[in-house]
């Protein structure tokens, strides 16, 4: 903490609260001296200060001190009055528009930052105007009535040696009318000391003996050490120039070295000394001889406990008096005025102690006469004595507080005062380090003007920087305020000033509204000031309003445009935040090796394709001896690291636009930044050995220019808060390296946007990182420009994306090269084989869809290749070149619901191009939208009557939402299977069509065409029409559908494959392929659909069987024999087939006789109720439901019929290898004519998982029905 | 008497995460920037206060002319500036909100639930 004296505060009180000499002069006088430029009094201030002048004071005590500092205040007599309350506002004005332009070229600099406010010194805080103006704020004050510091002490007359009859010109000049007002009103003493001063101008050298005559009667006069010579102007030329000039503090208005260059050195010297010897000999004298006298004076009237009840009784009765704070009840010989004078002269004097004690005296007086403007000065000057002593901090804040709330009370015309009180408050609290408490007080005294409280609120704002920690926050509001008030009183340049500190405030905060309110208004000041381009920076700052309202973001923008037309220049803006610009959502498309048939196909995510190219593009790493050498031929090293794109190819780079705002805009003129540099150079600094090709561009030295390359301009408006994705292109004209720098676009044709792409140094990216296509900024956005080369084109012409599952539709791939030099080694690569088959050749289909598909005339049963790889490699003579489309017939079939995906892609290589890029890639992607159609499901069990024959049961659902379908054909797949209808469809479906979600379930028969028991052997001795029945006959002579040669076959082929792959081909499952169109009816606007034809593959129907076996008893259905001879003997055979896959030992058991009734048979049908549940264990015993309420019941017939026996072994035990067949001999011995059943034996099996297993599943099956008929031979 | 009410959580480093324009008083232009400048500048004072006290609710901390700033300190610092019984129903709010798995403390509150509810609450209160 500084000490009082020395404090801001302290420095002021010493200049403020010091003793005043009024300046009597003729105007001769202030001619000579005006020859310097300057006033009497002016030549005279800068000798006022004395910091050293050590003159010995004695006041009220004993005791001596020493007074070291003490100033002098020179006034005019005119001046000594109340100043003009207008005049003093518009000499304030003045120096606050004086300080606004000085600030004014600094406005164009940046903003100061927070940190650099807070580490300057404490005295640069603030602007040093502000002291200037706090001083002449004081000095509107000054000689006010109820203070006495500003009444003058002493008295300086002046009359120059050239005034005729000087000792007249004296007397005349302290003549009491010419005296100001306020001594003559009885305010201040007109008895003063009086000095004499004759001034002598050496420029007129004749007057000199005069002047000397005059000096010696004035001395006779008035006394010879009140009388003084002052010689000036001894310069004769008139051309001193003052080093360190004196005056230049005083008086800006004049250039500093025109001041006093009449003026000597030595002149000033004399000057200097007149004032010290006139400070020292006279004022201080006479000033401790006046305190002295009123200390006594008073002590006498006032000091001790009689005066003061004297007093107080006095006191009491003036309370009736009214308006004692109107008007000056105290005259200066009031002894009110006589402590008071006491005081000030004492506080002048340094003596605080003194000082203190008379303004407490007077205080209590002036409280209970209730003047209360006296008691407020009393007790500011309280206030300053307590702080200038270091005394009682407390103490002198109660005072200053006391003080200025007193004036508050007084209300308007307190209101001056209570400034001047808050200032010197404000000060004292600075100097004590309470800088909040301060910032308080300023606060407090902003009052109703709008220019003096802009200039306390700033003085607030600094306060709060100054305290520990800095109150920032406070800072920036109170800098807002400030500038909101220089703004209503035009103070423009300070307005932007204050806003520019508070921007260091605010700038890196989220407050909305707060940045807005800042830039916006600083911003439209700048332009108001001239400054349109800062103007223009700060606005862009307030484009980004989205959280303003429409109406605010309107003015905002209208004025943003206004000032930006006004600069009449095209402005371009980097990083400008109209329209937002959505950075993740950059993507880059290019094409290098990988071409892109259309736009779906390139935002296909990378690994997709690669994982379908895997197989048909070359690897690098395999083949050659070496790899690394191989890599480094074919790609120098700077190639690998950048993306390659092709000259006349274009670039695409996808960027969201946003508008933030509410209104809509338009945005005009977006294309990309971008640098094409030759190559040449960079590959140089490589010393790469490169590639003939690359020689040969070394040579072509391309200059980066805009008619290398080609940009897409894009207009768009966005409305309200909407986004756009926006596609700009560029498209190389040369080779060298392309580099994408950034994007630009212009707004109301006047501010130019520009992006920059953040260009992070590049870091060494692997060669994996690169080749996964990951768009880091740097990687993606440059490129290597290499020759132009051949693209493919491809499309598939009329591809549906919406079809119902089983749809099988015929379409060309047109493949078109617009290049010259030919490609060749074309081959394809299609995601979904199941959905898509290329045709094996290219040409067109005669007889046109779908009828190619039926079969011709001719039967023609070569089988297809049926070894398929996932790569279709075009024939080897296909070349494209020039204008030559290559048309290839694609087959697809919609092979299951849902949404799919198709990729394609085809790769070829380039003929006769020399280059890094060997080959290329066409991909190609389309979506597909799979609906339901029907859904088929078969269950094929085997016949009970025949070992060959199975029954099928085909259950059709029709899932479709709104059409209807009509089946047309059933075929088995293979030529082992041959079918049949049991039951002629369009008697169970008249409509002839499947309605949506109707259910239809029909039957059939197939044959198992082999030879049993030949397994291996390849059986083509079945017909190949035996394999299809039709369902729907629309007309007689519609043929079948092949299935065998159309790509039916190989679509069924995929069919196979993508179900239960797990299973070993079975022989034991059949493939049906069912052949549906479209219903006629359905959609009679869609007349092609009618050529629709869906095809439905179910693969792998096993044959269902609750049994590992079946069987069949062979024999004679009818038997004559003569039974008088013997019995009859019949032979029988059973055959038995294992249907499964294991091990079956089954063993024979025959029982002779009716079956007891009581039989332990548990299945039977006629108990009801309880019913025994066998454990499942392993011994699972199966027995046929059907089987045993058959023997429960036996034919009628049988009862009466008489028994037979089974002769030959009663149990015979066989074993069966997996699907095969073996025959058991079997005998019946028949007594009597008639007819048996031979179903009484059973047959015992049991199923082995392999040869030798343990475990075995086992079970009885009855004996069917077999019916023989003897009769008795003839 | 309309009265106008600015009531704004502040998270960490001083960032607003929730924003709110409550009262009865009729919209002016400016009263939401004022509003934002007065709690902005509160915010040196509350951070004075609130490490030297423990309640949770600082009763008008701060003033400018006729609008008072009263504050909520909870205890991970996040300021609610705007009354008492309010705070505390908004503080469970606010609660719920960080309890809410995909909230990322410290970001801008954009729930429109929280926001109705405030609104209700103010209108109660206030």
């Amino acid at each position: 903490m500084v000490e009082a004296v020395n404090s801001s505060l302290g420095k002021m009180l010493l200049e403020e609260v010091s003793p005043v000499v009024m300046v009597l002069c003729t105007p001769l006088v202030e001619e000579t001296f005006l020859k310097n430029g300057l006033s009497f009094v002016e030549t005279l201030k800068p000798f006022c200060n004395f910091s050293n002048i050590d003159v010995p004071v004695r006041t009220s005590g004993d005791q001596l001190y020493r007074l070291k500092k003490f100033t002098l205040r020179l006034f005019n007599a005119s001046d000594i009055k109340q100043p003009n309350v207008e005049v003093a506002k518009q000499r304030l004005e003045h120096v606050i528009t004086q300080a606004g332009e000085k600030v004014f070229h600094d406005l164009e600099s940046d903003p100061p930052q927070i940190t650099d406010i807070l580490s300057n010194p404490e005295s640069e805080i603030a602007p040093t105007w502000f002291q200037y103006y706090n001083k002449e704020l004081i000095r509107t004050l000054s000689f006010s009535d109820h203070e006495a510091f500003d009444h003058p002490v002493a008295c300086l007359l002046v009359a120059s040696s050239k005034d005729e009859e000087p000792l007249n010109k004296f007397v005349d000049l302290f003549n009491t009318n010419r005296l100001p007002s306020l001594l003559n009103d009885g305010v201040m003493d007109p008895k003063i000391l009086k000095h004499f001063l004759l001034v002598h101008d050496n420029q007129d050298a004749t007057t000199e003996r005069l002047t000397s005559k005059v000096l010696s009667e004035m001395r006779s006069t008035f006394g010879n050490n009140e009388c003084n010579l002052l010689c000036t102007n001894s310069s004769k030329e008139g051309n001193v120039e003052h080093q360190a000039n004196p005056w230049a503090s005083f008086k800006s208005s004049v250039p500093a070295e025109k001041l006093g260059f009449a003026l000597t050195g030595d002149d000033i010297g004399e000057i200097k000394d007149l004032m010290q010897e006139f400070a020292s000999r006279h004022i201080i004298p006479y000033m401790e001889q006046k305190v002295r006298d009123l200390n006594q004076q008073i002590s006498a009237t006032r000091k001790g406990l009689r005066n003061q009840i004297k007093n107080l009784w006095w006191r009491k009765g003036k309370d009736d008096v009214p308006d004692s704070t109107k008007g000056s009840i105290y005259t200066f010989s009031s002894t009110e005025s006589q402590i008071r004078i006491l005081g000030d002269y004492a506080f002048m004097l340094h003596d605080y102690e003194l000082a203190l004690s008379s303004y407490r005296l007077i205080s209590t007086d002036y409280k209970l006469d209730k003047a209360w403007k006296h008691y407020a000065g009393v007790q500011e000057m309280m206030g300053l004595a307590y702080f200038i002593s270091d005394q009682s901090i407390k103490e002198a804040e109660y005072c200053m507080e006391n003080a200025f709330s007193t004036y508050m009370k007084l209300g308007k015309s307190g209101f001056q005062n209570a400034t001047r009180c808050g200032l010197w408050w404000a000060e004292m609290l600075k100097a004590r380090d309470q800088y909040k408490e301060a910032a308080s007080v300023y606060f407090r005294i902003c009052g109703e003007e709008p220019l003096h409280a802009a200039v306390m609120l700033e003085q607030a704002s600094y306060c709060f920087v100054l305290t520990k920690p800095a109150m920032l926050h406070k800072y920036g509001f109170h800098l807002v305020l400030s500038g909101d008030h220089y703004k209503i009183c035009d103070q423009v340049n300070h307005a932007i000033r204050t806003y520019r500190s508070a921007i260091s405030v605010y700038e890196s905060t989220t407050w909305s509204h707060i940045k807005d309110h800042v830039y916006f208004h600083i911003g439209q000041w700048y332009a108001i000031v001239g400054m349109n381009d800062v103007a223009v920076r700060n606005m862009l700052r307030v484009l980004d309003c989205g959280n303003q309202s429409k109406s605010t973001q309107e003015i905002f923008l209208r004025d943003f445009f206004d000032i930006v037309k006004k600069t009449g220049m095209k402005h371009e803006v980097v990083g400008l935040r109209l329209p937002v610009i959505n950075m993740s959502s950059l993507q880059v498309i290019y094409e290098d090796h990988r071409t892109y048939a259309s736009q779906a196909s390139a935002l296909v995510e990378e690994s997709i394709w690669q994982s379908l190219e895997d197989d048909i593009i070359p690897s690098l790493n395999s083949g050659k001896s070496n790899w690394l050498e191989l890599q480094s031929k074919l790609l120098p090293k700077k190639y690998k690291e950048s993306n390659v794109c092709v000259v006349g190819e274009s670039v695409k780079l996808d960027l969201e636009f946003r508008n933030p705002l509410l209104i809509s805009t338009s945005v005009t003129s977006v294309s990309l930044i971008c640098e094409l540099t030759a190559n040449s150079d960079d590959l140089k600094l490589d010393k790469e050995p490169s590639s003939l090709s690359l020689e040969t561009e070394h040579n072509q030295v391309t200059t980066s220019g805009l008619s290398s390359f080609t940009l897409s301009e894009v207009d768009f408006t966005l409305g309200g808060g909407e986004k756009k994705l926006v596609r700009l292109t560029v498209t190389p004209s040369e080779e060298g390296i392309l580099k994408i720098v950034g994007v630009r676009w212009e707004l109301s044709g006047s501010i130019v946007g520009v992006h920059y792409f953040q260009s992070v140094p590049t870091k060494a990216k692997t060669n994996k990182a690169k080749r996964k296509n990951k768009l880091t900024p740097t990687d993606a956005l440059k490129f290597l420009v290499i020759k132009s080369l051949p693209r493919l084109e491809g499309s598939i012409d009329h591809l549906p994306d919406k079809l119902y599952a089983g749809d099988l539709r015929y379409l060309v791939l047109e493949l078109k090269n617009n290049s010259e030099s030919p490609i060749k080694n074309l081959k394809m690569k299609i995601s979904h084989p199941r959905f898509v088959n290329p045709e094996s050749h290219e040409e067109e289909l005669t007889p046109g869809f779908p009828d190619c598909l039926k079969k011709g005339p001719e039967q023609n049963t070569v089988q297809r290749e049926t070894s398929r790889t996932s790569v279709f490699a075009f024939p080897k003579d296909v070349s494209l070149q020039g204008d030559r489309s290559l048309r290839w017939p694609l087959w697809l079939r919609a092979a299951i619901p849902g949404t799919m995906s198709l990729y394609f892609t085809i790769y070829y290589e380039m003929e006769n191009v020399s280059s890094i890029m060997k080959y290329r890639t066409l991909r190609m992607h389309y979506s597909l939208q799979v609906l339901p159609s029907l859904e088929t499901s078969f269950e094929i069990t085997p016949s009970p009557s025949r070992l060959q024959e199975f029954l099928v049961r085909m259950d059709i659902v029709n899932r479709a939402n709104s059409d209807a379908f009509e089946i047309h054909q059933l075929s088995t797949v293979g030529c082992r299977w041959g079918i049949s209808l049991l039951q002629p469809v369009d008697t169970i479906l008249p409509s002839k069509s499947i309605l949506p979600g109707q259910g239809l379930s029909c039957f059939f028969m197939i044959k198992d065409c082999r030879k049993p028991g030949i397994e291996e052997e390849k059986t083509t001795s079945i017909l190949p029409s035996q394999t299809d029945t039709k369902l729907i006959t629309q007309d007689d002579d519609e043929k079948f559908f092949d299935i065998v040669n159309s790509p039916l076959a190989s679509f069924h082929e995929s069919e196979r494959s993508c179900h239960g792959t797990s299973d070993q081909l079975s022989p034991n499952t059949v493939d049906f392929i069912l052949i549906s169109r479209l219903a006629k009816s359905s959609n009679p606007s869609a007349e092609q659909d009618l050529l629709k034809i869906l095809s439905h593959h179910s693969c792998h129907n096993r044959i269902r069987s609750s049994i590992p076996l079946s069987w069949s008893l062979d024999g004679p259905k009818t038997m004559y024999h003569d039974f008088s001879t013997s019995f009859c003997e019949i032979k029988l055979k059973m055959v038995i087939r294992n249907t499964s896959d294991g091990f079956l030992s089954v063993s024979i058991n025959t029982i002779d006789g009716l079956p007891d009734a009581a039989a332990p048979t548990p299945s039977s049908g006629n108990l009801s109720g309880w019913r025994y549940v066998p454990a499942i264990t392993e011994e699972m015993k199966l027995t046929s439901d059907v089987m045993g309420s058959r023997l429960g019941k036996p034919p009628p017939s049988m009862e009466s019929s008489p028994p037979f026996i089974w002769s030959g072994s009663s149990s015979t035990k066989v074993q069966i290898q997996p699907l095969s067949t073996t025959e058991i001999p079997l005998q019946v011995s028949v007594f009597s004519p008639g007819t048996y059943s031979l179903s009484t034996y059973e047959l015992v099996w049991e199923l082995f998982e392999h040869e030798n297993a343990s475990s075995a599943t086992s079970g009885t099956c009855q004996g069917y029905p077999y019916y023989i008929t003897v009769l008795q031979s003839e | 008497m309309a009265n106008t009410a600015c009531f704004i959580i502040v998270g960490r480093n001083d960032i607003p995460i929730y924003e709110a324009e409550v009262g009865s008083a009729p919209k002016r232009e400016d009263a939401a920037q004022l509003h934002q400048f007065i709690l902005h500048a509160a915010l040196d004072v509350v951070q004075d206060l609130a490490w030297t006290t423990s309640a949770m609710f600082l009763k008008s901390v701060d003033r400018f002319n006729d609008l008072v700033v009263s504050v909520y300190v909870t205890a991970g610092h996040i300021l609610f500036n705007g009354i008492k019984s309010f705070f505390q129903e908004v503080h469970e709010l606010y609660i719920k909100v960080l309890l809410n798995p995909l909230y990322l403390p410290g970001s801008r509150i954009t729930s429109s639930h929280f926001d109705t509810k405030v609104r209700a609450l103010a209108r109660k209160y206030l």
